[in-house]
């Protein structure tokens, strides 16, 4: 464990702003490559031209989908009727869907963001009999593919009554086994084990030690937790298919799917007009995720850090 | 001077030891949850997969039966093999784009370097139901855009849907989706480098390949030991893409085209549940298997 | 299978909140659960079935119908005290995975679901349907089509469900694409086969049909014209698989070799490339159920006018004859809480003529009732799409010709992967149709002795 290092790093990030900080540790007159950002420029382009598909064809009626070039507008754009239809289609069920997404995610980050850092606090500042065998445990959790797995969830779920309702959904969220690594690594690093012992002489017990001194410093970790397991929850599409009946309690993954089905297998009337709406519902949900990330990102850039550097 | 010591010493220190019931109590949420949530249908689906269910004759006890069946299963094994080939070619092609993105977001010579380092992150954001959607149009062979351009230009058009080229457009789909999410985990790794060593390494005369060399990729070790660890996981347990793309290609993509998508068509076309439980856990040691003795080796360099 | 979890004595404080939340949030729902209702076919007296009807009751129907609610309506207009939840979970296949799921899990299943024919003999052999004799259900039996009718009983003589549509299969085409080519309607399959290597000779980005490599209901739609009965059981555990005999080796030999010849297209149907494709004029003609006209007339609305309708190529001009592809019926699931309202419903929703008539004109099926294929102003019409063709006429008198014998097979799910993978890949792949056939005939019975049935091969 390379500790000089790390305590340079701790001593170094605590110096500077996270995020951005190129120039200020290089000579400020350093040359701007085009060839190197034309190319990288071109590596943008492939990463954007599936959405701007998606954004292109958000603009085009059922009919122009299949009749025009795909990666151009038709002559008739007709983005704010498909957004709108997308929002009455079936009594407004995709503002629920939007809803529950929010909800699913939110609640389900949230609630494992706390879980893992209380546990992640847990398992780098205490020694106790298990604790080796049982961070390895949660760690080779992940490896177990659970698309199977997925039957016995749902009967033992049965069981406590918890099928097709938000819990099925948001408690098996709550595990984030990324999480728990992420902020035994931050645990490890950010609160020293002197603030620790001080406060501990100072008589405060080991929860209060925890929510006013630890919490604090885990923060940045804390918020990538959240970010990330935000991403994993809202983009989840399995658990949610297996677990939910009611189109009503569906989050927007789900729900888009069902209309990507009722599209394609058509039928006379509003039916054949949903490949419009499937492609416009696709953009709106992926905006609150990218907004999400592009506001927030000093803060996840500085919470991977510490995940990455260590072992 | 406790303090230092603690600092440098992290193993069994006594502070640490005389207060673990309190350890346990902050692990207790968590790991109340992955016992209810996550080990207790681990174990009924253990317990299924001793058990044989059919339509006529209801549920038997085969003990091992399902394993020893599912180790010779044919289906299964391709599933396996086409996953692992799948990984031993995706996997480095995408850790080494994110390598390389990473290395040129780091190194200061990109303008807009913000807008590209968010736009090559952006498709992380989209879920794989999405992202096929949207490659799954892009590959079409004959109203995609790219088949109407090569037919304009009267080039025959690219099969990215074929049987040959499946796993590489699968291959394309999944490296378009988590490129960015590795390229963020080593770049940000990369921002943790102390300016003061490259400062020394400028005075020593070092060009900037030798900095990429010395500097930044050992500072690059343990991200990348993630990444790929994450990526082993990932690759081994794919499904959602192959699933979707499905329904565009039925006659390429089988329902054993992977291991885990095998799994899924048991469970839910054959309806045999004790069998999928079986290759789960079959795959799942895989999964552990080529992970541990991934780890191992990597250890092993480090100590070296 | 109760498992060794469901009296776990840990900790757990949490997990009972949960149940008792869970408990409640199910209870308002109404959901189905553990059911007592009987499978005796003594007729439950008519003082008792009103007594039912006048008991507020909430029932769940899983149905993927769309605008179903106007029909559902006039139930319970007519029934105020009973009140039906409608929920679309998933459209055939998605939905039919959920159900069983709920079914196995014994908690989240519905009252009533759709299920489509095909699908029947899948959920009686784990006998999860309820017989609805006992509810007055043999009554209704002159007012269905024949060969429906058939297709809801099982071999003891239930009644597992009530039709609701049915989808006789015929042909659309683009006559103008015939007239450019001088193409005549073929009437055999021998014409179809000459005119598809014409058509495609004339003009190599057109093909004269599309028979989709994923599509096993069209496959099996062609079986049943030419008068196949591949799948036979009797008794619950007797089956008898005949995927690859003479008709149907015919059937692979014709089409396989159409298909290698390239004459005809294999692309999976449903696809927005297959939906453009239709759009673009690259397939001459449709072999569609009788839903395929108002489909059509939805989905290509850039091809107006220029389709019309007629009858499938015979195999044998002098006894022409016809298969199915789709139709749905209601189905009520054994273990409901509400049996007789389940019941009532389910023959109400399909039976009633207002609310048969409804899913005619409103959400365009194709009818199941003899009364409605046999109505002057359904028979009447004669929508522009088709050139004012009175393409109801055409699909009602293909209906009359639909054998009404043919049989399914109790795993749906499985013997329609197992097509697509085997003779649905060697029509895409162009490879022998006929081995392929082989291929299917022996991966149905593998699977079948697996699960204890004793397989006769036919």
């Amino acid at each position: 464990m390379t500790t000089a290092t790390s305590t340079t790093a701790t001593t170094v990030k605590a110096k500077r702003v996270p995020a951005e900080a190129g120039p200020s540790r290089r000579s400020p007159t350093r040359r701007r490559s085009t060839p190197l950002t034309i190319a990288m420029l071109a590596v943008l382009a492939y990463f954007l031209l599936p959405l701007f598909w998606l954004l292109v064809a958000s603009t085009k009626s059922t009919q122009d989908l299949f009749n025009t070039f795909g990666l151009w507008f038709s002559h008739a754009p007709q983005l704010l009727s498909n957004i709108k239809a997308t929002f009455t289609q079936d009594d407004g069920v995709f503002g629920r869907w939007l809803l529950n997404t929010v909800l699913y995610a939110g609640a389900s980050a949230l609630g494992a963001a706390l879980l893992a850092a209380a546990a992640g606090y847990g398992f780098a500042k205490y020694r106790f009999r298990g604790h080796g065998a049982a961070f390895n445990l949660v760690l080779g959790a992940i490896m177990i593919p659970t698309t199977a797995l997925a039957i016995p969830t749902y009967l033992l779920f049965a069981k406590a009554g918890l099928v097709n309702t938000p819990w099925a959904v948001i408690l098996p969220s709550l595990i984030s086994p990324f999480g728990l690594y992420l902020m035994r690594i931050y645990a490890e690093d950010a609160v020293p084990d002197s603030l620790v012992e001080a406060a501990r002489m100072d008589g405060a017990g080991e929860l209060r030690i925890f929510c006013t001194i630890a919490l604090r410093l885990l923060a940045p970790g804390l918020v990538t937790v959240i970010l990330f397991t935000l991403v994993a929850t809202w983009n989840n599409y399995f658990l949610p298919l297996i677990m939910l009946n009611d189109p009503n309690l569906y989050p927007i993954t789900v729900g888009l799917s069902s209309w990507a089905d009722q599209a394609q297998n058509g039928g006379a009337g509003a039916s054949s007009d949903m490949f419009a709406l499937v492609v416009t519902g696709s953009l709106i949900s992926i905006i609150p995720l990218v907004l999400a990330f592009l506001l927030l990102q000093r803060y996840w850039q500085s919470g991977l850090a510490t995940g990455g550097v260590k072992q | 001077m406790m303090a230092t010591t603690t600092v440098n010493t992290p193993v069994k220190s006594p502070p640490r030891r005389r207060h673990g019931s309190a350890g346990v109590l902050f692990i207790a949420p968590f790991m109340v949850l992955f016992l209810l949530l996550f080990l207790a249908p681990l174990g009924y689906a253990a317990y299924l997969s001793l058990f044989q269910e059919r339509l006529i004759g209801g549920s038997t006890f085969v003990g091992l039966d399902n394993y020893v069946t599912a180790l010779k299963d044919p289906e299964l094994l391709k599933g396996i093999g086409r996953v692992a080939l799948f990984f031993v070619i995706q996997v480095p092609v995408m850790l080494l784009l994110a390598l390389c993105f990473a290395l040129a977001l780091d190194s200061g010579l990109l303008r807009l370097a913000r807008v590209i380092r968010l736009g090559i992150f952006v498709p992380y954001a989209v879920p794989s139901v999405i992202a096929t959607l949207m490659w799954g149009y892009l590959y079409g062979p004959d109203f995609g855009p790219f088949a109407q351009i090569s037919h304009d230009l009267q080039l025959p058009a690219p099969h990215f849907l074929s049987d040959s080229w499946m796993l590489g457009s699968l291959a394309n789909i999944v490296t378009w989706e988590f490129v960015g999410y590795n390229m963020i985990i080593l770049y940000a790794a990369l921002r943790t480098v102390p300016g003061e060593l490259y400062e020394a390494a400028a005075m020593d005369g070092a060009g900037a390949w030798r900095i990429a060399w010395s500097i930044k990729l050992p500072a690059l070790r343990p991200a990348l030991t993630l990444t790929l660890l994450f990526s082993v996981i990932g690759s081994f347990q794919l499904f959602n893409e192959p699933k979707l793309l499905m329904k565009v290609a039925p006659a390429v993509i089988d329902s054993s085209y992977t291991a885990n998508l095998y799994a899924y068509s048991v469970a839910f076309i054959s309806q045999q549940t004790n069998y999928a439980a079986t290759v789960s856990f079959i795959l799942g040691l895989v999964i552990v298997i080529v992970s541990y003795a991934f780890l191992l080796t990597a250890n092993r360099r480090r100590t070296a | 299978m109760s498992g060794p979890f469901s009296n776990s004595p840990s900790s757990l404080s949490r997990r009972g909140f949960l149940v008792a939340a869970g408990a409640l949030s199910l209870a308002a729902c109404g959901g189905g659960g553990g059911g007592t209702s009987g499978s005796s076919s003594k007729p439950v007296g008519q003082a008792d079935i009103d007594k039912a009807m006048k008991t507020p009751t909430q029932l769940t129907f899983w149905t993927w119908v769309p605008n179903i609610d106007k029909e559902v309506a006039l139930f319970e207009k007519k029934y105020p005290a009973v009140k039906v939840k409608v929920v679309n979970a998933g459209q055939g296949t998605p939905q039919y995975t959920k159900l069983r799921t709920a079914l196995k899990a014994n908690s989240g299943a519905p009252d009533m679901v759709q299920i489509e024919f095909q699908a029947i003999p899948t959920f009686t052999i784990t006998d999860s349907l309820l017989d609805l004799r006992p509810y007055g259900a043999s009554a209704l039996k002159s007012t269905f089509v024949d060969w429906t009718w058939g297709q809801v009983s099982g071999s003891g003589g239930e009644i597992w469900a009530i039709p609701q549509d049915t989808g006789p299969m015929g042909m659309l085409y683009r006559k103008d694409i015939f007239d450019q080519h001088g193409i005549q309607v073929p009437t055999t399959w021998d014409e179809f086969a000459a005119a598809a290597r014409k058509l495609h000779k004339a003009d190599p980005d057109v093909y004269l049909t599309n028979l989709a490599a994923n599509q096993v209901a069209a496959w099996h739609g062609l079986l049943w014209q030419a008068g196949a009965k591949p799948y036979v059981t009797s008794g619950k555990s007797d089956i008898t698989v005949s995927v690859d005999d003479a008709v149907s080796k015919k059937l692979g030999e014709y089409w396989g070799t159409l298909a290698k010849d390239g004459v005809i297209g294999v692309e999976p149907d449903f696809t927005d490339a297959w939906y453009a494709a239709l759009n673009k004029g690259k397939y001459a003609t449709w072999l569609t159920g009788a839903w395929g006209p108002a489909f059509l007339s939805g989905s290509a609305k850039a091809t107006s006018g220029k389709w019309r309708a007629a009858p499938l190529p015979q195999w044998d001009a002098a006894k022409p004859s016809s298969g199915n592809w789709g139709g749905s019926t209601t189905a009520v699931i054994r273990s409901t809480k509400n049996p007789v309202q389940a019941a009532v419903f389910a023959q109400f929703l399909n039976s009633d003529p207002t609310s048969a008539k409804m899913f005619a004109t409103e959400q365009f099926f194709f009818p199941a009732t003899k009364t409605l294929l046999s109505e002057p102003s359904f028979l009447a019409e004669a929508p522009a799409f088709y050139g004012g063709q009175k393409v109801n006429q055409i699909f009602a008198d293909i209906s009359a010709q639909v054998d009404p014998a043919f049989q399914w097979p109790p795993f749906l799910d499985r013997v329609a992967t197992d097509w697509t993978e085997t003779v649905g890949k060697s029509l895409a792949d162009k490879t022998d149709t006929v081995r392929a056939l082989g291929s299917w005939q022996s991966r149905i019975t593998t699977f079948a002795k697996s699960q204890g049935f004793t397989v006769k091969a036919g």
